[in-house]
């Protein structure tokens, strides 16, 4: 009997943990959520209404016209290259590290050859070194090769990634080498082995290393500011930078605009791959 | 006979496949030494010179700029500020993020939707959420208006004493989801049986809290420090964006000191050797953190 009221009276005080938790998380998520909710309202409400109302009482498209015909005068229109040169980049980026990433990961799991031990280690070395001691020569190196400006100077510090060689390599060592001596013998070459036998059996890491790299990318902002000085060539990141601290700094309608511009891609990114973000934290937590 | 062709056939294939090796290592070994050894040892030495970018002379210095980055007021001001920042960012977003990861842990229903919703803000991007937030906490901004009705008014980021503290809080909002589902993921490793042997023991919440959870989340514990700590040592986006290292210097950060240096004021061998001597600073400090606070852990 005692029993029974003592196990009762814990569920009923487990109920009720249950209920303050549910209410905490809730309250929690509306804190982190508001910032966005708050950017996408005010990128729509009248100047007047931004600072001071939650809730617009009217909707306007003027911040988003105003952002879409900047420079529409003359020949060029900064944003919408601007959004233009964060995919171009972005993307190419990305691919790059997937493909030398597999390439390299899958020689250091699966072949052996001298110097191998030498590549693992420096592979992790060049993870840990931190990246501010490289700004400035990596800077002097592209305006030596004449790469300010360009398309290639944004992107050659990040066309291979450590980081991604690390993961490849973890991973492609548990694919089973039985696929890979059945592939040989069938007369694959070792890069078809890599993208028609390893990568498709490796697709979460693969997802993982896309995401997280194009995300990093669109993110960025010291290295594009410091390589980039032409407004038709500058990512969103370092176009919105600049405008912010500079002539539309008093313009929260087309500041809120621009940064719902800058967010609103990496969002749908991250709700239509919500499982490779959380899987890609919780398998060491990567990246910082 | 057989044998022998055997062998050389068997070498043969040795070389053969070391070949490949080399083949598909190759890029990465190219691409390393061109923009990863070649400006690291560049780095090294231009930190000894006196250079200003457009000039050709580079004249040797010796530890000249070294020398001026220590006397150098605003490398200890950065410092200071950077250490201010740890002391609020830290412990805040360890809290935070350990109180979400223990509720999330508690739950079954929804889990997986309040996971994904408090990681959310981690894919803001830097320049974006340091817009809003500048906006939703400027002198009249939204949250003012709101404390306003209580009688209070904040200035988060004009007000040199809490300036860096505000920033902190908003990168706590960034990366309080992220940290969280790496303390999710070590609370999950930690087996069921531990709590239920302590349970029997008659072991409070409190002390199952402390003797179990915490000590087992050590390696949690051991990624969210050392990446905290070099997030610290890597401010830039924020401040750059929403202070420009004010007021009275009070954001400036070591990376902001070390961009200005070098791309505004052209002093590439001073910007250099601020960078060497920064990134030692970061390493001694997760060093230590490690030294501090790793444990061996073991259960069974």
């Amino acid at each position: 009997m005692g029993r029974f009221v003592r196990l009762s009276n814990r569920k009923r005080s487990n109920t009720l943990g249950l209920t303050v938790i549910y209410s905490l998380l809730s309250l929690g998520l509306i804190f982190m959520i508001f910032p966005y909710v708050w950017m996408i309202l005010a990128s729509f409400k009248i100047p007047a209404e931004i600072y001071q109302r939650f809730l617009p009482t009217q909707i306007t498209l003027e911040h988003y016209q105003t952002i879409f015909s900047l420079g529409s005068t003359g020949s060029t229109q900064p944003f919408v290259k601007a959004i233009f040169n964060s995919l171009f980049v972005s993307s190419i980026t990305t691919g790059s590290v997937v493909f030398f990433g597999a390439v390299t990961g899958y020689a250091l799991a699966r072949l052996s050859f001298p110097g191998k031990t030498f590549l693992n280690n420096l592979v992790l070395f060049q993870m840990l070194f931190p990246v501010v001691l490289f700004l400035i020569p990596r800077f002097l190196l592209i305006l030596e090769l004449g790469w300010i400006n360009t398309y290639q100077g944004m992107m050659a510090p990040f066309m291979i990634s450590a980081w991604a060689i690390f993961l490849f390599t973890q991973f492609f060592k548990t694919v089973p080498q039985v696929l890979i001596d059945a592939a040989r013998i069938d007369g694959c070459s070792e890069l078809r082995i890599i993208f028609k036998i390893i990568l498709p059996l490796s697709k979460s890491v693969t997802m993982i290393i896309a995401i997280f790299t194009f995300m990093a990318m669109w993110d960025e902002f010291l290295w594009y500011l410091i390589v980039t000085k032409d407004y038709n060539l500058m990512p969103l990141s370092v176009l919105l930078g600049l405008y912010t601290r500079g002539e539309y700094s008093s313009y929260p309608g087309i500041l809120t605009a621009g940064a719902t511009l800058l967010t609103v891609p990496i969002l749908a990114l991250f709700f239509l791959f919500k499982k490779y973000f959380t899987e890609g934290i919780t398998m060491s937590g990567i990246k910082g | 006979m057989h044998m022998v062709k055997g062998l050389i056939h068997g070498t043969q294939k040795r070389k053969f496949t070391e070949l490949v090796g080399y083949g598909l290592v190759a890029p990465y070994v190219i691409y390393s030494i061109i923009f990863w050894v070649y400006p690291f040892l560049w780095g090294l030495i231009i930190a000894f010179k006196k250079w200003n970018i457009i000039s050709p002379d580079k004249e040797f210095v010796g530890f000249d700029n070294f020398i001026k980055v220590i006397q150098d007021p605003l490398f200890w001001i950065s410092f200071k500020n950077i250490l201010f920042f740890m002391i609020v960012y830290i412990p805040l977003v360890i809290i935070c993020s350990l109180s979400v990861a223990l509720m999330l842990n508690r739950i079954k229903i929804f889990r997986s939707f309040f996971a994904s919703g408090y990681l959310m803000s981690y894919v803001s991007a830097g320049v974006a959420y340091s817009i809003v937030f500048n906006l939703l906490f400027a002198g009249d901004g939204l949250i003012n208006t709101w404390l306003g009705h209580v009688g209070i008014t904040i200035p988060w980021f004009s007000d040199p004493k809490i300036a860096m503290a505000s920033i902190a809080m908003i990168v706590v909002w960034k990366f309080m989801g992220y940290y969280g589902l790496i303390f999710l993921a070590g609370l999950q490793s930690i087996p069921n049986s531990l709590y239920e042997s302590a349970e029997i023991d008659g072991a409070s919440n409190w002390t199952q809290f402390w003797r179990i959870t915490i000590p087992l989340l050590n390696p949690s514990f051991i990624i969210i420090l050392v990446f905290a700590v070099m997030l610290s040592f890597n401010v830039f986006t924020e401040p750059y964006m929403i202070t420009g290292g004010g007021p009275l210097d009070s954001t400036q950060t070591f990376v902001m000191q070390i961009y200005h240096q070098t791309f505004t004021a052209l002093h590439a061998g001073y910007g250099s050797s601020f960078a060497i001597l920064v990134a030692i600073i970061s390493f001694t400090f997760v060093f230590v953190i490690r030294k501090m606070v790793e444990r061996d852990i073991s259960y069974g």
